[in-house]
């Protein structure tokens, strides 16, 4: 049975070519659902409180949030942490296992990288409106300058400044190529003069011609190349803006590893957070089916363990390396004033995805929903319980403090989220959100052989029936 | 600025009479109309258009005026900024340059006596205060009041006008008044104790003036208790003066002898210094602490012991006993283990011991304490009595007379001189509204001048001239650094002066008078030398030649309970930051942490765990503040609430509060409210009107029986929010302890381990893993500044600066703090923001208690370590700002610059020492106008969002660089002071070149007991502290 043609297909319901385009293109092109409005006025209205608060910060201080001496970052910084964090699934959803071939992804990696996307663009606006004097933000970059004067190159928040700023660029970019074919297919679609002017704008002259298509395959491929190590490097760079620093609790060398995996484990699982409910609500349950849900399953359980695994080694290195000051950031995480935050973070991360073992429920839809829920908490708690706990109480006990976010702190994430959706619904509403020339690329039709033996494509139906089993 | 007149065109004839020719009469006179006639170029009315007949009024030439000034303007459109023209001087005064400061030598009169300082002006504004280092009494150091009055000058809620109730009216009304007011009333004067020669003349002219004059040197709620008790012991008046410096056993009975409450904490931590040097041969002097509260002093005792306030009069006459000076029975603690220990020490340092008693101790143990001191034969040596004629009255006593007087309505006019009696004694307000004529001297419309009937504002010392005396008695001359920023502001002699005299005479003439009695010679030159010097060197008082009556002592003892008292005591104290209230409008001296409780912004209810326990009151920690139950102490029926606050090591039993809080000040300035968005108004320290004015609350009433008494302590409230701005999560954790102690961060021995280890600090250091951790690399090491060809080339790589710290000298006393936020421009942020852990002091004292090795967390030993910036040669900051705002100087210090910094927090955070502070608001935004004055113009006035810290003064470092390099030579060892060095009392500060082998910080950087804080990080600090070496008893394990 080890067949290759046995391996469970991945769309179901015995959809065709046209079936994909039209499930999917349809959802941009019918009058706009009223439930759309709603969540979007909901999406909307959080933008406004995330404008507002930034607003109110800006005219006023950073003193507005609930930073203190020695806890000088706070919620920007693990906001900032987390939304990168979120940001990794979807380039390596399209760039690392495009190269590896796992061709489960074409379901998922359109919205994935949105997701990336929007998630970026949420991270880069706490290291902007974090900093004290947000007029002189642009210092951080090498501009030309009368005084000759550059940014600090030793700085790691520098290199987030690069690592950040390529990665956005990277992602969009990728995203952009692997929509031409799509966006191709609504702009033939097209009823309205509009739709079709912008369409053909944005397609860029496709025509299917096997040459265009030798073109795109080269430039996705290169551009997969490009961005996996992107995918790497980014929250490597990240974990450098604590790994870099003195204080105990951020300086440690585990951090690179140990934040990629976390960030994978976070955007997957994000993705299947919002994936749960965009395949419900626009009916894709057959192109996004249990099987790729369960394979993210599988990572999400997966890279939680690594987390946790690294969470532990923490603790190892630190009674290893016989550093008082970091025997004691690490106690102090578990038994000290964040304990809590530290327990939230350990058992989100750490022992709930550990259910997903169990086949029976790493397919439960609910059961998924409620564990991606539950990680994408422990990661922020991850991010703030680095951030805060280490600060907290570092060398001196003089100084130790405690941090409590203000109101401002609080909105102003909640108000990201608002970013996040409201891009997230225009993507929605007028982006195929699944990639449907790579989803058919992996549909048995594809197949350059699919017909050799019947040449009516009964074959096709046949190799499709047996998994119609959900 | 000298304002030069105006050379006018056409002068007042009236005004020069000089030789000339005249046209007319007319013009001889000076009368309006040829002046007119004269104005124009044509007769009057001979030019004006034939509307200016009717009554429009424009003239032709008013015409073209308008006509071609609104063409002008309409040319101009926006962009015209008002004319500011910078005239520079035609003749410029000599040694005057602009910009560079001038040092003028005064005095600060502070508690009856001046306190000798320098006071820097830049272009004629004071902005900070030094000791006057040739003055006998000042040991070029100062205390945090001198230090913290600059700001008082500039304090935005001082009076500004003479008030007549009210109604605002002048001084000229005023002065009429007052010479109206018949010679036949009984008047009653209530003035600051003063040593002021010129005030002396004027009382008495005052008292021969009208027919009945009562005065009273009204000491407020801090009371006199020492002095009262000198007088019983030895039948008169004498002041005490101790040396510390002779002294090698001391015992403080209650005596917080280095805190700004005590009689001369600058000579006291000074002596005190030079008696601890461990290396000394004849060894290191022994202080024994017997206290109820934690002072500073009790945190550099050897031995320190416990007890309540209200036993310690029988622990001093079990002493006596011992000594053979206390006859009686000497109760409770007669035969307590420290006293046959203690007299055998005492005894056998005989002359250089010395005994001394704190202010809130009655007077009869005062008195007991100069028996013992005389019994020992300590006076001569360590205790001097001084001849200053100053009668030790009790005020209290003398001011409750007057009060019953001015109710039975015995009283017409009440004069109160800089004085606050309203606030301090419950039952004056009645009594003073029974009187006609309440007529108040001060600088603020506080708690006396809102009941009086006229209010003259008061002049700050900087404003008036004045004179008096030191505390040895050294005569000099209060000179004013700058005109009364009020008109209608007099000083306290002058107004007594008027009252004495019925006419206005200048404060400077009457000094002068005065001072023309004291010379003989030319009087000219001796006042200048006396009035550039700040005193009259040679002239201090005699030692008076006095004789022990034991009968005084007993007599004065006698009110004085020697028995136990279950009772729970409540102890009230000067307050060691506003004083007695006086103070307590100084924004500086609110945002000071207390040295022992780091609580700002209030004052407390201090008691140790076991008495809060007791009384069923708590104040627990929650998310990094302290929320407090409220206590009500009632004393006597006079109740008083505070929040409680929980400290280790005081006494059981004993409540610890302090004077000077719950002021009612009215503030004339608007209530700063902004718009919903806009935070100014949470922002603004002075928005809310007189910042005294809500903060802590008055325990005056309760000294009305003694500064010690017995109270009902009742809960009245909870959760209320005390700010502190240590302890936000590290009192209440015993683990804290262990955590300090195996981080090596405050290193000390007793002077036996250290004789036998003098190395001992190397005990402190971390064990290395495996290879040294100064072996390992750098991270950044090959592009290392120090490498670098700019700043080796620079030419100041030549200095290479350092500090050094002694643990051992440093009482913690508070000054530096004062003296660096003066210095820098640090703004102060309020309570809310201090909770908030936002405070903005560059130099902090990390206070720790030590449990363990016999102490116990009850009974904790408390250590103070300041801490500025360490300016660490690899500076973990500097490598993660993405800027580049913090850089290596070529001298070696860490500097931040201001205007590139873009406020990412990143170097704070990194920082190991936390000593970076960020201006999470701007904090100068809102700052009244007066206290943009106190700024220091060579420091850049920080905005929000950047980053700040010590920069080991980094503008007196390039001032001496520029002097240098004019003078084409090296910089000096010395020529380069800090802030907090320079205010030190007890020297434990030397900052100076490394590079330079024989200067004094590379000397000390050779003592074995030099070490880093946290020296394994490899940051390399450019300060080092000396380790702290103890000299216990070894009787008193």
């Amino acid at each position: 049975m080890a067949d290759f043609h046995d391996e469970a297909p991945l769309i179901t319901g015995g959809l065709n070519f046209h079936d994909i385009t039209e499930i999917v293109s349809s959802h941009t092109e019918k009058k706009t659902p009223l439930a759309w409005y709603g969540a979007f006025s909901l999406a909307l209205a959080g933008l406004m409180l995330l404008v507002g608060m930034i607003a109110y910060l800006f005219w006023n201080g950073t003193g507005v949030w609930g930073l203190n001496n020695p806890v000088g970052w706070g919620y920007a910084i693990v906001n900032f942490v987390f939304w990168v964090g979120i940001g990794h699934a979807g380039t390596l959803i399209s760039a690392i296992l495009f190269l590896f071939r796992q061709q489960w992804r074409t379901a998922i990696n359109r919205s994935a990288e949105a997701m990336t996307i929007f998630a970026v663009i949420c991270a880069l606006v706490f290291p902007t409106i974090h900093v004290g004097r947000v007029w002189a933000i642009y210092w951080t970059l090498p501009l030309p300058n009368q005084m000759e004067m550059w940014p600090q190159f030793k700085s790691p928040l520098l290199w987030d400044v690069f690592a950040v700023s390529t990665y956005f660029t990277v992602s969009l970019v990728f995203w952009y190529i692997g929509l031409v074919p799509d966006l191709a297919t609504m702009r033939d679609r097209a009823k309205g003069k509009l739709r079709r002017l912008v369409l053909g704008v944005a397609s860029m002259g496709w025509t299917g011609a096997n040459r265009h298509w030798r073109n795109y395959e080269k430039a996705y491929l290169l551009l997969a190349a490009l961005a996996t190590p992107l995918v790497l490097s980014v929250h490597s760079v990240v974990s450098f803006d604590f790994a870099v620093s003195i204080i105990p609790g951020w300086h440690t060398t585990i951090f690179p590893p140990y934040f990629v995996a976390g960030a994978i484990f976070s955007g997957f699982a994000m993705v299947v957070t919002l994936l749960i409910i965009a395949r419900k609500i626009y009916s894709l349950e057959n192109i996004i089916t249990v099987d790729h849900l369960e394979k993210m399953n599988i990572i999400i359980l997966l890279t939680g363990t690594m987390v946790g695994f690294a969470y532990i080694t923490e603790f190892f290195i630190a009674w290893y390396s016989g550093v008082q000051y970091e025997q004691y950031a690490f106690v102090n995480r578990m038994f000290g004033p964040y304990a809590w935050a530290y327990w939230t973070m350990m058992s989100c991360n750490l022992f709930f995805p550990q259910f997903f073992w169990s086949k029976k429920l790493r397919r439960n839809i609910t059961f998924m929903f409620i564990i991606s829920i539950f990680v994408n908490i422990g990661m922020w708690f991850e991010r703030f319980v680095i951030t805060v706990t280490s600060l907290h109480r570092d060398y001196l006990p003089s100084s130790w403090d405690y941090y409590t976010p203000t109101m401002v702190d609080v909105l102003t994430f909640v108000g990201t989220f608002g970013l996040f959706f409201t891009l997230f619904l225009l993507f929605l509403r007028f982006m195929p959100m699944v990639a449907i020339a790579e989803v058919k690329g992996v549909m048995p039709e594809a197949d350059p052989h699919f017909y050799d033996h019947e040449g009516d494509g009964h074959h096709a139906e046949h190799a499709v029936e047996p998994s119609t089993q959900q | 600025m000298i304002e030069l007149p105006v050379l006018d065109d056409s002068p007042d004839s009236a005004d020069h009479p000089r030789t000339r020719f005249w046209r007319s009469m007319s013009q001889l006179e000076g009368n309006r109309e040829f002046k007119e006639m004269n104005a124009g170029e044509f007769l009057p009315g001979a030019s004006n258009g034939p509307a200016s007949e009717g009554g429009s009024g424009a003239t032709r030439r008013q015409f073209i005026q308008l006509m071609g000034a609104s063409m002008a303007m309409a040319g101009l459109t926006a962009c015209r900024k008002p004319v500011e023209t910078i005239v520079p001087y035609v003749r410029q005064p000599e040694d005057f340059v602009e910009g560079v400061p001038v040092r003028y030598a005064t005095s600060m009169p502070f508690r009856g006596v001046l306190h000798p300082i320098l006071v820097e002006s830049f272009d004629g504004r004071p902005t900070k205060v030094e000791g006057n280092a040739e003055h006998p009494d000042s040991h070029g150091a100062t205390h945090l009041f001198e230090q913290a009055s600059i700001l008082a000058l500039y304090d935005p809620d001082r009076l500004g006008t003479v008030r007549n109730g009210d109604t605002v009216s002048d001084w000229t009304t005023f002065r009429s008044t007052v010479s109206g007011l018949p010679t036949s009333s009984r008047l009653v004067v209530i003035a600051e104790p003063t040593s002021s020669m010129t005030m002396a003349v004027v009382r008495r002219q005052l008292e021969q003036r009208f027919d009945s004059v009562r005065w009273i040197d009204y000491h407020g709620a801090v009371g006199n208790n020492a002095a009262q008790g000198i007088q019983a012991a030895y039948g008169r008046s004498a002041r005490v003066q101790h040396d510390l410096s002779k002294a090698r056993v001391i015992l403080s009975l209650d005596a917080d002898l280095f805190g700004s409450t005590g009689a001369d904490p600058v000579g006291a931590a000074a002596g005190f210094a030079t008696g601890r040097d461990p290396d000394a041969i004849e060894g290191m002097s022994r202080l024994y602490v017997v206290e109820s509260g934690y002072s500073i002093t009790g945190g550099m005792a050897d031995n320190r012991l416990r007890m309540k306030s209200s036993e310690i009069a029988s622990f001093a006459a079990a002493l006596g006993a011992e000594l053979g000076t206390w006859s009686g029975d000497a109760g409770v603690h007669a035969s307590h283990e420290w006293v046959s220990a203690v007299a055998d020490d005492l005894r056998s340092a005989g002359g250089n011991a010395l005994v001394v008693a704190g202010a809130q101790q009655p007077a009869g143990v005062h008195a007991l304490v100069a028996a013992i001191n005389d019994r020992l034969g300590a006076v001569g040596t360590t205790v001097t009595y001084l001849d200053s004629d100053v009668p030790a009255g009790d005020s209290q006593a003398e001011l409750e007379a007057a009060v019953a007087d001015m109710a039975a309505g015995n009283v017409d006019i009440v004069l109160t001189l800089g004085t606050n009696p309203a606030y301090n004694h419950p039952a004056f307000a009645d009594a003073y509204a029974n009187v006609e004529h309440r007529i108040h001297l001060g600088a603020y419309l506080d708690e006396t001048a809102t009941k009086a009937s006229w209010v003259v504002p008061q002049t700050h010392y900087l404003e008036a001239w004045g004179d008096g005396t030191s505390r040895s008695g050294v005569p000099g001359v209060i000179q004013p650094l700058i005109a009364p920023l009020y008109e209608d502001a007099r000083s306290d002699i002058e107004v007594v002066g008027l009252f004495a005299t019925g006419t206005e005479m200048p404060g400077y003439e009457m000094v002068r008078a005065t001072w023309r009695t004291q010379f003989s010679g030319s009087f000219e030159n001796a006042w200048r030398k006396v009035v550039h010097d700040g005193f009259a060197a040679g002239d201090g008082f005699s030692a008076a030649r006095l004789s022990l009556s034991a009968a005084g002592v007993q007599s004065a003892m006698e009110g004085v309970s020697l028995s136990a008292s279950s009772d729970v005591e409540v102890v009230v104290m000067a307050d060691s930051k506003v004083f007695d209230g006086r103070f307590a409008n100084n924004a500086w001296l609110q945002e000071l942490p207390d040295p022992t409780t780091k609580v700002v912004w209030d004052n407390v209810a201090c008691m140790n765990p076991a008495t809060a326990e007791k009384l069923g009151v708590s104040a627990t920690l929650n998310a990094g503040k302290y929320y407090a139950d409220i206590v009500s102490l009632d004393v006597g029926g006079n109740a008083v609430e505070l929040p409680v606050w929980i400290q280790p090591g005081v006494a059981d039993d004993s409540v610890h509060v302090t004077l000077g809080y719950g002021r009612d000040m009215v503030s004339e300035r608007e209530r700063r409210s902004t718009n919903f968005f806009d935070l100014d108004d949470y922002t603004d320290v002075y928005g809310k009107g007189a910042i005294s004015t809500g903060v802590g609350a008055n325990v005056a009433p309760l000294t009305l029986g003694g500064h010690i008494a017995a109270v009902s302590v009742s809960k009245a409230g909870e959760g209320y929010m005390v700010a502190s701005t240590q302890d936000h999560g590290a009192i209440d954790a015993p683990h804290v302890g262990e955590e300090v102690k195996s981080r090596g961060l405050f290193r000390m021995a007793t002077v036996e381990e250290y004789r036998a280890d003098p190395e001992f600090v190397r005990g402190g250091d971390p064990k290395p893993l495996k290879e040294d951790w100064d072996e390992y690399p750098t991270l950044w090491e090959d592009n290392h500044p120090k490498v670098s060809e700019e700043i080796m080339s620079s030419n100041y790589h030549e200095n290479q600066w350092g500090m050094v710290i002694d643990l051992n000298t440093c009482t913690g006393c508070n000054a530096c703090v004062v003296a660096c936020q003066a210095e820098n421009n640090i703004q102060v942020v309020g309570k809310e923001e201090v909770s908030r852990g936002r405070e903005m002091h560059w130099l902090r004292l990390d206070r720790y208690f030590v449990s363990g090795d016999g102490a116990s967390y009850d009974d904790p030993q408390m250590v103070i370590q300041p801490l500025p910036c360490q300016h660490c040669e690899n500076a973990p900051c500097e490598q993660v700002c993405p800027v580049a705002a913090t850089v290596h100087s070529p001298d070696g210090t860490n500097q931040m610059i201001y205007n590139r910094c873009i406020g990412t927090r990143y170097c704070a955070n990194n920082c190991p020492y936390k000593v970076r502070r960020f201006n999470f608001y701007n904090w100068t935004k809102t700052l009244p106008d007066t206290l943009h004055m106190a700024s220091n113009p060579n420091v850049t006035v920080r905005s929000r969002g950047v980053m700040e810290k010590c920069s080991f003064c980094i503008q007196r470092i390039r001032s001496a660089n520029k002097v240098a390099n004019v003078e084409n030579r090296s910089i000096e060892d010395g020529e380069v002071v800090t802030a907090c060095q320079q205010v030190c009392p007890s020297h434990a500060i030397t900052f100076g070149d490394l590079s330079n082998p024989d200067s004094a910080v590379s000397r000390l950087r050779e003592s074995d007991r030099r070490y880093e804080l946290l020296a394994e990080l490899n940051v390399k600090p450019r300060v080092s502290y000396l380790g702290r070496v103890s000299n216990p008893n070894p009787n008193l394990a």
